[in-house]
């Protein structure tokens, strides 16, 4: 019996050691991203540019949508094993992992990388002391977009509120539009930070202190908070849950807008039928509030490399002769996939391209919203993530939810409520 | 014992409540089969009428991801876990029942212990010993950790005990050894046993998704339930494409338990004797 | 014998299990670890979100698991007197137990969104006004979720139920028919009495599934939402390693409570199973 046993476990052995046999390519580098139709075709876009210089590179561009942060971790606490040797981060999350994985990162300022070229507030979380790890990739610039054949349908003219406006502007837009049997103002995801969190860093304020403890007793947050409420409760939010039904709720019309930031333009075109319909103005300032302009973030990632990479000098080679470069084809490649993918670098030197200034035939009168977003950007402010940014996010959406229902009553009990989650789950 | 004819009006409602559970069960299938045929925007319309996208679901099912690879994946990971657990199990079991002693119920009673053990308390130490045994990203990962189930062997020790000790005895008495009276007479006639536990690890395993979802890193040592979740977290979702592979993920184990049903049931009638 | 099976245990039971400890007593993010003593303790003490959490366990178990245990034996009581298409009945019941968890909770998160195809039938058939909030609803949520365990379980545990039934002997309900007890009496004095080791033996396997419940409300309801009123015991610390501040010393901490609790569970429900009779 024991015999039988000892084969059948030798067949399971078997199974363990023959994969880790067959070793990688040594030419072959491999990327993890997650969107194939916008970070995952930049990178293809890349690959292509970098292969006619270096036709015997191969890159391989790996679509890993679900829980590509567990599963770096994962890799990491491997000591490498399973990791690519290129990730997309997002901006939120890569301070954790800088400070939990001391030199799991190649430091790419000694590499040689000019960051001088790159937006500054891409650089923030991705800088530890002396060095820097990440190559920005997409500016997450918001916007209001509006569909112009709504206010229209509503007696209202679509030009005059191309303009810098404010909240309380906005929300007279969404009644004056309801008031006429229109449909609600802004499609809304309850399961999302992201309206509040454009909403806060427009005003240059933070979420963190310094030295990281919590700091959401803020006006901007105040006043953040109850411009929601207000929205909510004059009906002019349509809620979606999820991100699928957020997208399909101002994709089919159901809303007259949305508050996001220039990669949502993929989205939007992905349904023809609202050509010419669609513009996009400034982000609403919030009055009264120091600091507070027309311009803010969300999202956006940036490209690392990992130190367990084999291939390193080629990974970085790539990176920087395609994305931190001023030549003719790296600048060209950036206006590619600006066109392409909607996909807006944060290399200052590519706003030249021609794409960034053409007549978008897809929007009102042909707004070319690319310039508008680029010039937008140049006001964004830093925000400071800390490894607990998710905590936070997390605690303030439940509050905002509970605000919703009408489970927390005043702006104060929203924020004590998120304050007192994210004591719990910190521990902090 | 039939049901008197009188009453009728019971028997109606009796069979209206049948009818309505028979509907809730299969709905979600039914509305599977039909996504399958639609495109993406009619599936999230809840449109219930098929239509004529069929083709090219499975085109993108095929093309866009690699299905078969996952499909075998699973395959591989559910059947060696089957073969080796139920192999590991029901040895296990078999030397609880018929070999007893006071050190072997100690040991069982810690393994039934473990049976109330969440999994999740187990996943963050159990993905350190993976990660510095250097088993990450390996099959080997999902399969080691699910052989030993105190499941499996309670289940088979509940059915050893119909097995009648006399039978191994008069083996023993004709010099047969412990390894031969097991293979060659306690496995043919508990056929049924050794299904019902083996359909039993096979739908555990095939199904199983937070464990696989931590260890799994490449895109060719993904398993089904991990490409539907990912594909369900994509920017656009290809339902149509997801309907198929969901129907796909189920097919394996239906056949499975059609084809083996007697076996699954007169073996599940062993354990519950009580 | 019994040596691979220990062997398997050792390794990956015990030895991860026992391992853990040295984590309990660390803050440990990453490959930075601090000693803290108890101090992953005393932060537990404070940590509303993770009692809730384990307080929606109990809720789910004390609500979902007896409808679904009674709804299978009403169905395994049913279906045993059924002659015609009984195997057919049983194989459909027996079918939402055969799909994965993703694939179902893939299913039935398109059918219970907002609007989804649930309210839509429901609207129709003017049964009510309004969309339900089967996802975004604190109550709601926390019932779709139920909805949806029972859904998938009430006929897997209807199947042992049936087998158990039938292992009962026809003569004693003839005795008893003779003595003039109804079906209804016959139902409660002698089946369930005598089908009490099943009954005992589905509790068990659904409170230990519903102690570990992390799939449902993962995908299902967004991540324990909507505001946290799905979150489970085990989704909280799958939360804790890998999505927030990956502190591993806190999540095992948390699973050594949990542990403890349902080791509690388990030794009294061995102690009734062990009763044979």
């Amino acid at each position: 019996m024991k015999r039988a046993l000892f084969a059948l476990m030798a067949i399971a052995v078997l199974f363990v050691i023959v994969p880790s046999l067959s070793a990688a390519d040594a030419k072959t580098i491999t990327v993890w991203c997650w969107d194939p139709n916008f970070n995952g075709y930049s990178m293809k876009e890349a690959a292509a540019v970098y292969n006619k210089s270096h036709p015997e590179v191969k890159i391989q561009i790996l679509d890993v949508p679900e829980n590509i942060e567990g599963k770096i971790e994962a890799g990491l606490q491997a000591g490498g094993a399973g990791l690519p040797d290129i990730a997309l981060f997002q901006d939120y999350v890569i301070e954790k992992f800088i400070l939990n994985y001391p030199n799991a990162f190649v430091d790419l300022k000694a590499a040689g990388v000019d960051y001088s070229k790159f937006a500054v507030y891409k650089q923030g979380p991705m800088t530890e002391g002396n060095k820097i790890y990440g190559i920005p990739f997409d500016t997450g610039s918001t916007g209001l977009w509006l569909r112009a054949d709504y206010i229209k349908a509503a007696g209202l003219n679509p030009d005059s509120y191309q303009k810098n406006m404010t909240w309380q502007d906005v929300i007279n837009l969404g009644a004056a539009i309801k008031a006429k049997g229109g449909k609600p103002l802004l499609a809304y995801d309850t399961t999302s930070f992201d309206t509040l969190r454009i909403m806060v860093q427009s005003t240059g304020t933070q979420f963190f202190n310094k030295d990281g403890s919590l700091n959401l007793r803020t006006p901007a947050m105040e006043k953040s908070l109850a411009i929601l409420k207000e929205l909510n409760d004059k009906g002019l939010l349509y809620n979606a849950e999820g991100w699928n039904n957020w997208v399909s709720a101002f994709n089919n019309g159901e809303t007259v807008g949305l508050l996001n930031a220039i990669w949502i333009i993929g989205t939007l075109k992905s349904q023809p039928g609202n050509a010419g319909k669609w513009m996009a103005v400034p982000t609403p300032r919030i009055e009264g509030v120091e600091g507070a302009r027309n311009a803010s973030n969300n999202g956006g990632s940036s490209w690392y490399v990992f130190s367990s990479s084999k291939n390193k000098a080629v990974a970085i080679d790539f990176l920087k002769s395609v994305w931190a470069s001023s030549t003719p084809d790296a600048l060209n490649f950036y206006n590619t996939i600006l066109k392409g993918a909607g996909a807006m670098g944060t290399y200052l030197p590519s706003r030249s391209g021609s794409n960034y200034t053409a007549p978008d035939e897809f929007f009102y009168k042909q707004q070319p919203v690319y310039k508008d977003f680029a010039a937008w950007m140049e006001n964004v402010p830093t925000l400071l993530y800390t490894p607990n940014y998710v905590a936070m996010r997390d605690a303030v959406k439940n509050a905002i939810l509970l605000m919703f229902k009408g489970e927390l009553k005043t702006v104060g009990d929203t924020i004590a409520h998120a304050e007192a989650e994210y004591k719990q789950v910190t521990g902090r | 014992m039939t049901v008197a004819r009188r009453f009728t009006f019971s028997r109606l409602l009796v069979w209206i409540f049948l009818a309505a559970i028979v509907i809730v069960s299969l709905f979600p299938f039914f509305w599977m089969l039909i996504g399958t045929t639609l495109n993406p925007n009619a599936v999230v319309a809840g449109v219930v009428i098929p239509g004529k996208e069929f083709p090219l679901n499975w085109n993108k099912a095929i093309k866009n991801y690699n299905l078969p690879v996952y499909f075998l994946n699973s395959l591989k990971i559910a059947t060696l876990t089957v073969l080796l657990g139920v192999l590991v199990n029901s040895l296990a079991a078999f030397g609880f029942e018929k070999y007893r002693s006071n050190a072997r119920e100690k040991v069982f009673s810690v393994f039934m212990l473990s049976l109330m053990m969440p999994q999740i308390a187990l996943v963050i130490p159990l993905f350190k010993l993976m990660s510095s045994l250097r088993l990450l990203n390996t099959h080997a990962a999902i399969i080691l950790p699910a052989l030993m189930s105190p499941f499996i062997i309670f289940f088979m020790r509940q059915n050893f005990q119909m097995f009648p000790t006399e039978i191994m005895e008069a083996a023993r008495i004709d010099g047969a050894r412990e390894i031969y009276i097991f293979f060659r007479i306690v496995v043919p006639s508990m056929k049924a046993s050794f299904v019902s536990a083996g359909i039993y690890m096979f739908l555990s395993q095939w199904n199983s998704y937070l464990w696989p979802l931590m260890t799994i890193l490449s895109e060719e040592k993904k398993t089904l339930p991990i490409a539907i979740s990912s594909m369900m977290r994509a920017y656009t979702i290809e339902y149509g494409a997801v309907m198929i592979i969901v129907g796909i993920s189920i097919v394996p184990v239906l056949v499975l338990y059609l084809a083996m049903q007697k076996e699954f049931v007169s073996g599940l009638l062993g354990s519950v004797k009580g | 014998m019994i040596a691979p099976a220990i062997i398997l245990y050792t390794s990956f039971n015990l030895y991860p299990i026992l391992s853990s400890l040295n984590m309990v007593t660390r803050k440990w993010q990453g490959m930075r670890t601090t000693y803290i003593g108890l101090g992953n303790f005393a932060r537990m003490l404070n940590d509303k979100i993770f009692w809730q959490s384990l307080g929606h366990n109990f809720l789910f178990m004390g609500i979902q698991i007896p409808i679904m245990i009674m709804l299978a034996l009403v169905l395994a009581a049913i279906l045993n007197q059924v002659r015609r298409g009984r195997g057919t009945l049983r194989t459909i019941f027996f079918l939402p137990c055969v799909t994965s968890l993703v694939a179902y909770s893939v299913l039935f998160r398109m059918l219970f969104q907002t609007n989804g195809l649930l309210n839509n039938l429901l609207m129709k058939l003017e049964l009510i006004q309004s969309p339900i909030g089967w996802l975004n609803d604190p109550g709601w949520a926390r019932a779709t979720i139920m909805i949806a365990l029972t859904w998938r379980w009430t006929g897997y545990n209807m199947v042992f139920f049936i087998v158990g039934m039938q292992n009962i002997s026809n003569e004693i309900f003839e005795a008893a028919e003779v003595d003039g007890a109804n079906k209804r009496q016959q139902f409660f004095r002698i089946t369930m009495p005598l089908l009490r080791p099943v009954i005992l033996f589905s509790l068990v396997t659904s409170i230990s599934g519903t102690m570990q419940l992390l799939d449902e409300p993962n995908v299902l309801t967004w991540e324990g939402g909507p505001a946290n009123a799905t979150m489970t015991a085990a989704l909280y610390i799958y939360r804790q390693a890998f999505v927030l501040n990956s502190d591993f010393g806190y999540a095992a901490a948390l699973s050594y409570i949990v542990v403890i609790i349902t080791a509690g569970f388990a030794f009294t429900q061995m102690k009734l199973l062990g009763r044979r009779d």
